[in-house]
């Protein structure tokens, strides 16, 4: 039977071949414009760690004055996304959270040991000890540093895994030594391949879409070797004097990333209590003038607020699924006038004997090979289109790195997972029925009679 | 003309039509706001920098040991890059230009509107040496240079530099009268919060756009503010303009010699300008096509629609239109009828097709903080679906026009 309703169907594509053409085309490009849509928002709204989104929070302090929002501000109802060094060690006692985190991002230059590699520079998070506990970074080698090593720096660094390969050839260096900035460190850990998307715990540069940073080192190296922060810098206090490096330790300019790791729900809101605390602690001594909108926020809230999905994603977004319904529409419009030109034939078979159930099935097999053709043209020109999308979009900042951490990267952008691709394959499906269902009932529904006669 | 017949046979047959509608209704609200948007996109990426992009090239360097001795570097450095022949001028530079990195300070007319809420306004902070603005490719437009002598040499660290200051500027056209609303900024003293320093306008250049920001946005791009100081280190940023032709011979003379020039550092990065500048705007330009591509593909797909229907609407009706031609009616009329017929069609769809691009328009100015569509957009849309539908369904109807009126006599 279903042989010979795809035999049939064959058939009937066979018979009008351009208008069989133009409805796979239709679904095709359909198909393509709405998956290559749906594989670039896929790509910047994942959830880089959702096992920790009870546990994991940001903690933003809104430290403003009391200013009128500027016009430019989109959301000045959010307070400033990172906090001052003052804040951030008057919070970081607090034993409410399991771990807590201060830190941000640095620069450095490595003088390789082998002299055949001429110096280069690398990119360098200054952090306290938990980050590689509360962020679960993987090791290969070793593991992070203790506590005791934060304030009185202790010369250790932990390496990404290109750093290693780069100047360890990829062996356990744990215990051999680093120079950087032409002082010198022992490795402590090296971190396996480790990719959040997007790089969450820091959304500075590119809005979160760069590669974690290569050298860890600890917290205290950043004051006592005045390293600049690499990210943005806000004087946010009207009564700030800015005066290099120094100021930023002793001036409200916000300029950290904080984070704290909590064991449920419950004693985030504890934290809460405990940071809305702190500020009308301050408020006495004439900070914060404005009311508490301090915000302890979980990671989805936090990527929320940062829009690392950004305006260009939905908009391409929208697009696609536009694209997806013209195409639809499109192909019922062929569909069913296809149907109707072949009406003759099927009052033909009715009036030997099939049943409109027949009649139906027949059109729906008809419809969903139009559809899988179509989803099959579409898949390969998703590949195509993604393909060239890389080019078009990244090739400049592909071609300043050497970086395989930035190049996997960018290939993330474009890259089409198993949950897309299945989306695909659903999608196509779907637009085969929602295409063929009406014309196949329409043409079901019609007594034999009208269509043995002449027009 | 028939047009109530057309109207009962449109009403008649309604499926067909009703989709097409739909379509061109889609179309359009995707056709003008796409266009929109990607207008707004190319023009965010095609806006005059007043920077000579093309002949300009600049050098990162960084040390490699703490020994490295900036200060004598630089000073050795500016003299050997401008000693080169081919080099119009030679200058450090805090940030280059068009890589989205900058610093900003809170600037004003008057030292009291800085303790204001939100008082002074934002300009963007340059240092280099009386050769910064002919590195850049400024075009000077009252005033003077700096004076060579007021050039502040490297100092030790960011905070010394910000407190050193320096006694004169030279700001953006667009800056200074944002500052002296009057016009009458040269000469005049500017104010900086954060740190409490003035210094007096010396110059004003044309115009300078430091990063192609989105035009929401676009004043902080152009309010400038260049400053005769030497960038402390370690690291370093020079930029460097050739003669028409030179750049690329003089990059490569750079590559090979410029590092070894001093010890202990080495060049990070040396690029073209134009490079970097187009690296800057390959997001704006990979959207436009993007989106213009996708926009051009719905068109198609509606055209591939409006021609399906018609192309089955005069197949199904063949012998009508025999008939039709048996009893009298001209070629002519017949095209006619199938042309008015699509025109009725197009323009259901284009009304609704209003609703929806407003609406669209609506959440899209919201979301991009753009001005709303402007109507034009709207008419032009309008005007393209017209054309567009009656090309499409014309074939189709050339084809019934030409039907024979031997053909009402067969069976089918």
């Amino acid at each position: 039977m279903l042989i010979h309703d795809l035999n049939l169907a064959f058939r009937s594509l066979r018979r009008n071949p351009v208008l069989s053409a133009l409805m796979v085309g239709a679904i095709a490009v359909g198909i393509a414009a709405s998956m290559i849509a749906i594989t670039l928002y896929h790509a910047r709204a994942g959830h880089p760690i959702p096992w920790k989104e009870d546990k994991l929070f940001a903690v933003t302090l809104d430290i403003r004055d009391d200013e009128p929002p500027q016009s430019f501000e989109r959301h000045p109802e959010y307070p400033p996304f990172q906090l001052t060094y003052r804040d951030a060690r008057a919070l970081y006692p607090s034993d409410i959270p399991l771990h807590s985190v201060m830190m941000y991002r640095s620069g450095q230059v490595v003088t390789p040991d082998n002299r055949s590699i001429k110096p280069f520079s690398a990119s360098t998070r200054v952090t306290t000890a938990d980050f590689f506990t509360m962020f679960d970074v993987p090791f290969i080698y070793g593991g992070g540093w203790s506590r005791t090593e934060d304030d009185a720096p202790g010369a250790v660094v932990v390496l990404s895994k290109f750093m290693n390969e780069k100047l360890f050839g990829g062996v356990n260096s744990v215990g051999r030594e680093v120079v950087l900035d032409g002082r010198s460190y022992r490795v402590v850990g090296v971190i396996a391949a480790w990719m959040p998307r997007p790089k969450y715990y820091d959304l500075n540069s590119w809005g979160g879409w760069e590669i974690p940073e290569e050298v860890f080192i600890p917290f205290g190296w950043g004051r006592a070797l005045k390293l600049p922060a690499h990210g943005n810098t806000s004087c946010v206090s009207r009564t700030a004097k800015i005066d290099g490096m120094d100021s930023l330790y002793t001036q409200d300019c916000v300029w950290l990333q904080y984070w704290v790791e909590v064991r449920n729900r419950a004693d985030r809101d504890r934290y809460q209590a405990f940071v809305d605390n702190y500020a009308n602690e301050q408020r006495q001594h004439g900070r914060f003038p404005r009311k508490n909108n301090n915000r302890v926020v979980d990671v989805p809230t936090w990527l929320a607020m940062w829009d690392v999905v950004g305006d260009d994603s939905r908009m391409q977004l929208a697009l696609g699924l536009v694209f997806f319904a013209v195409c639809v529409l499109n192909t019922l419009g062929l569909m069913l006038a296809k149907f109707l030109t072949a009406a003759p034939i099927s009052g033909l078979r009715r009036a030997l004997g099939a049943r409109r159930v027949d009649i139906i099935r027949q059109h729906l097999i008809e419809v969903i090979v139009v559809g899988a053709l179509g989803g099959a043209a579409g898949m390969a020109l998703t590949f195509g289109g993604l393909a060239s999308l890389k080019v078009l979009m990244f090739s400049g900042r592909l071609a300043h790195s050497s970086n395989p951490d930035r190049t996997a990267l960018i290939q993330s952008f474009v890259h089409m997972d198993i949950p897309v691709m299945l989306a695909a394959v659903a999608l196509s499906l779907l637009a085969g029925v929602l295409a063929g269902l009406y014309p196949a009932w329409r043409i079901g529904r019609l007594a034999p009679a009208t269509f043995l006669k002449t027009q | 003309m028939e047009i109530r017949a057309l109207l009962s046979a449109l009403w008649r047959n309604k499926t067909g039509p009703l989709l097409v509608a739909a379509q061109v209704a889609l179309t359009l609200a995707v056709v003008v706001n796409v266009a929109y948007i990607v207008r707004q996109k190319l023009e965010d990426a095609n806006k005059p920098t007043g920077l000579d992009l093309n002949n300009t090239f600049w050098i990162a360097t960084e040390a490699s040991t703490s020994d490295y001795n900036y200060p004598a570097a630089v000073k050795a450095d500016l003299t050997y890059l401008n000693s080169l022949p081919g080099v119009v001028a030679a200058s450090t530079i805090n940030h280059v230009p068009q890589t989205f990195s900058n610093t900003d300070m809170p600037f004003a007319a008057d030292p009291q509107t800085l303790l204001n809420p939100n008082g002074g306004i934002f300009g963007t902070l340059y240092f280099g040496t009386d050769e910064l603005i002919d590195a850049l490719g400024l075009k000077l437009v009252a005033g003077r240079n700096f004076a060579p002598t007021t050039v502040r040499p490297a100092a030790a660290d960011w905070g010394a530099a910000m407190s050193a200051w320096a006694p004169e500027v030279i700001v953006t056209r667009v800056f200074a009268n944002k500052l002296f609303p009057k016009g009458d900024a040269l000469g005049k003293t500017v104010y900086t919060g954060l740190i409490n320093k003035s210094a007096v306008i010396v110059g004003i250049v044309d115009q300078m756009r430091a990063n192609p920001l989105p035009s929401q946005y676009d004043e902080f791009a152009t309010q400038i503010v260049l400053l005769p100081i030497i960038t402390p280190g370690p690291d370093g940023h020079y930029i460097v303009r050739a003669k028409p032709g030179r750049r690329d011979a003089l990059m490569a003379e750079v590559d090979k010699n410029f590092a070894d020039l001093q010890p202990g550092r080495f060049i990070e990065r040396l690029e073209a300008f134009d490079r970097t500048a187009e690296d800057a705007r390959q997001g704006y330009r990979a959207s436009a096509i993007i989106l213009g591509v996708a926009t051009f593909f719905v068109v198609i797909v509606t055209v591939v629609g409006i021609v399906g229907l018609a192309a089955f609407s005069v197949a199904s009706r063949t012998k009508q239109l025999g008939t039709r031609r048996a009893i009298g009616a001209r070629k002519f009329h017949i095209l006619r009828y199938f042309l008015v017929e699509n025109w009725i069609i197009t323009t259901g769809g284009v009304v609704l097709g209003c609703i929806l691009a407003l609406a669209a328009g609506v959440q899209l100015s919201g979301m991009y903080q753009i001005p709303r569509l402007p109507l034009y957009y709207l008419v032009g849309g309008v005007l393209m679906l017209w054309i567009v539908g009656l090309l499409a369904v014309l074939i189709p109807a050339l084809r019934a026009a030409s039907i024979s009126p031997a053909v009402a006599t067969r069976t089918v």
